[in-house]
């Protein structure tokens, strides 16, 4: 088991955000998890990574259970996420946003290798000319292209996508498909967090459905795409539907 | 394929040149200044100079790199230099064991402050570490039979027997340099990098598996040692100190100097803090002008030079080749 909720709730105040959340990653697979604007996916994933601690519920990486752990603990245990408002490090240099991950992760290594890791990593996202540029001065979808490569660098056994293809120009959300095949032949379990629903459903494997905290679908992408309660938290229900009801 | 610059192309570039240069100078500056039988006082306004470079820098440590903006930094000075003075006076032990428990003093005070405001940010911490000095400089001044008061302490020369200022000008040009140094290495090393990405995006940083706790804590630890070493050892030379020398006022001068120079360079913030010291000094003949000068350079620098004025002139120097680089690599990105 890769990754495992268990029954979460999360409330800020009176609003209950997440209520009886289950969802299992046992294997090496992509997720889609999509929902409507305030569903609770982001909140999802910050249970997961350790920003919010669940008011109910534990959540287990990899055999240990790590609610209540700190972030940088989460990460060094294999967690990785990318934040939908892009997070590089605006006043670092390209190379620089890389090296921090992976000195976190291995304060002994070499400096000369892990840049030499970086470069290629680099290389591959087709923004190695940029090594030597400052974050902010790389556009938004560069700058969604560096922090996937941190993600690389960090070497998740698990990683959150969240809007990865949003406001990205079409050359380099395709450097982002290709970013997520390798990603899925390495091994690693991907969740994908999108609104681009052409995206979502040609990528995934699982599609799990969100709607006001809960799960109301998880299966595959062909039986979610028909299911009558995830059609309806889309799109709302029949008027006539409703007056009969 | 990555190209790291070795030790030996860094000496030898421009940049490496021209720290040579000033290294230089400022090793002759004395033997100058009595070669042409220059009043020994213009020694004087370079040991104050140093004195509040090594208070810029290490500030530019942790405002500029770990993104701290604390107000306490003369509070740790003062912390530094009051327990060499009280251990001085009272008990009796010599200088040097006086700054080395001053130091220690300020950096213990340096954790307790750092592990306080762990979840302040911005205007709370700056408030919170407002407090605190004023907090200190009360106490500083009620506590007349330990202190001295409003009166002040006063302390053992720091170099016996001689009233020459040159041996205090090469220990406070000494412990410049080696700070710096010091200072120069850690920015450069892996804690260097975490802290600059604690002050881009601490949530960020921590999804990254930087201890973020840790690292705000040591430097937090760090720079406060930083400053009460500097203030135990420039007080042994200016012989007393007063509850007036942490006024809020003095540490917006070690903030204006920062900020002039560059808060994101070390050596920019240092240079700001002699270049200021000596342009203050040179300006007395204005009289309280001078300080209007002072107000309206600092007033332009954050409105059109918000990178300080001395800090893009030097990374004009050290990124050139960097520049050149990206250009070149851009163009043959965008080639067919």
């Amino acid at each position: 088991m890769i990754l495992e909720l268990k029954n979460i709730g999360k409330h800020f105040g009176g609003l209950q955000v997440l209520q009886n959340v289950d969802l299992a990653i046992e294997e090496p697979q992509l997720i889609g998890l999509i929902g409507p604007n305030g569903a609770g996916k982001t909140t999802l994933t910050n249970i997961m990574d350790g920003v919010y601690k669940p008011n109910e519920g534990e959540v287990w990486l990899k055999g240990e259970r790590v609610d209540g752990k700190k972030p940088y603990e989460i990460a060094r245990r294999g967690f990785g996420r990318t934040f939908q408002v892009t997070r590089a490090f605006r006043r670092m240099t390209v190379m620089e946003n890389m090296l921090v991950p992976a000195m976190a992760l291995h304060p002994g290594a070499k400096k000369r290798e892990v840049m030499e890791k970086a470069y290629g990593v680099l290389e591959f996202l087709t923004i190695e000319h940029l090594v030597n540029e400052y974050g902010r001065g790389l556009s938004g979808g560069q700058q969604k292209l560096l922090e996937l490569g941190r993600l690389l660098m960090l070497d998740p056994d698990i990683i959150i996508l969240d809007e990865p293809f949003a406001g990205v120009h079409p050359k380099l959300q395709e450097t982002i498909y290709e970013y997520i095949n390798k990603a899925r032949t390495e091994g690693k379990a991907i969740v994908l967090i999108s609104h681009d629903m052409g995206s979502i459903f040609a990528l995934s494997e699982r599609l799990v459905v969100l709607d006001f905290g809960q799960v109301i679908a998880d299966g595959h992408p062909d039986e979610v795409k028909t299911n009558p309660a995830v059609i309806e938290a889309y799109l709302g229900k029949d008027e006539e539907e409703e007056n009969l009801a | 394929m990555i190209e790291e610059k070795s030790l030996k192309n860094k000496l030898f570039s421009l940049p490496g040149l021209i720290v040579a240069v000033v290294l230089v100078a400022a090793i002759a500056l004395p033997l100058v200044i009595s070669y042409f039988n220059l009043p020994p006082y213009q020694i004087h306004v370079f040991i104050v100079g140093y004195y509040f470079a090594i208070l810029a820098s290490s500030w530019a440590l942790l405002a500029g790199y770990a993104g701290q903006f604390s107000f306490a930094h003369m509070a740790f000075m003062a912390i530094g230099a009051y327990t060499a003075g009280i251990l001085g006076q009272q008990l009796g032990t010599n200088v040097i064991t006086g700054i080395i428990i001053g130091t220690v003093m300020a950096g213990f005070w340096g954790f307790l402050i750092g592990v306080l405001c762990l979840r302040l940010r911005r205007t709370y911490l700056a408030l919170f570490t407002i407090a605190f000095s004023e907090i200190l400089r009360l106490v500083l001044n009620a506590e007349r039979q330990v202190t001295g008061g409003p009166d002040g302490m006063s302390f053992n020369p720091l170099v016996a027997g001689t009233t020459s200022n040159i041996p205090p000008y090469y220990i406070h040009l000494a412990l410049l340099i080696g700070v710096l140094i010091f200072m120069y290495a850690l920015a450069n090393s892996r804690f260097g990098l975490f802290w600059r990405s604690i002050r881009e995006d601490e949530e960020a940083a921590a999804a990254m598996g930087v201890h973020v706790v840790r690292y705000k804590v040591m430097v937090f630890v760090i720079t406060a040692m930083i400053a009460g070493l500097a203030g135990a050892v420039h007080w042994h030379y200016v012989s007393i100190v007063t509850p007036n020398d942490l006024l809020i006022r003095q540490m917006s001068i070690v903030i204006t100097m920062a900020v002039i120079g560059g808060i994101e360079s070390l050596i920019a913030a240092a240079l700001g803090a002699i270049v200021i010291q000596y342009g203050l000094e040179f300006m007395r003949p204005l009289g309280s002008w001078r300080l209007v000068v002072f107000g309206l350079l600092l007033m332009v620098t954050l409105r059109f030079f918000q990178n300080g004025l001395l800090y893009p002139l030097l990374q004009r120097l050290y990124r050139r080749g960097a520049e050149a680089e990206t250009v070149a690599k851009r163009q043959v990105a965008s080639e067919p």
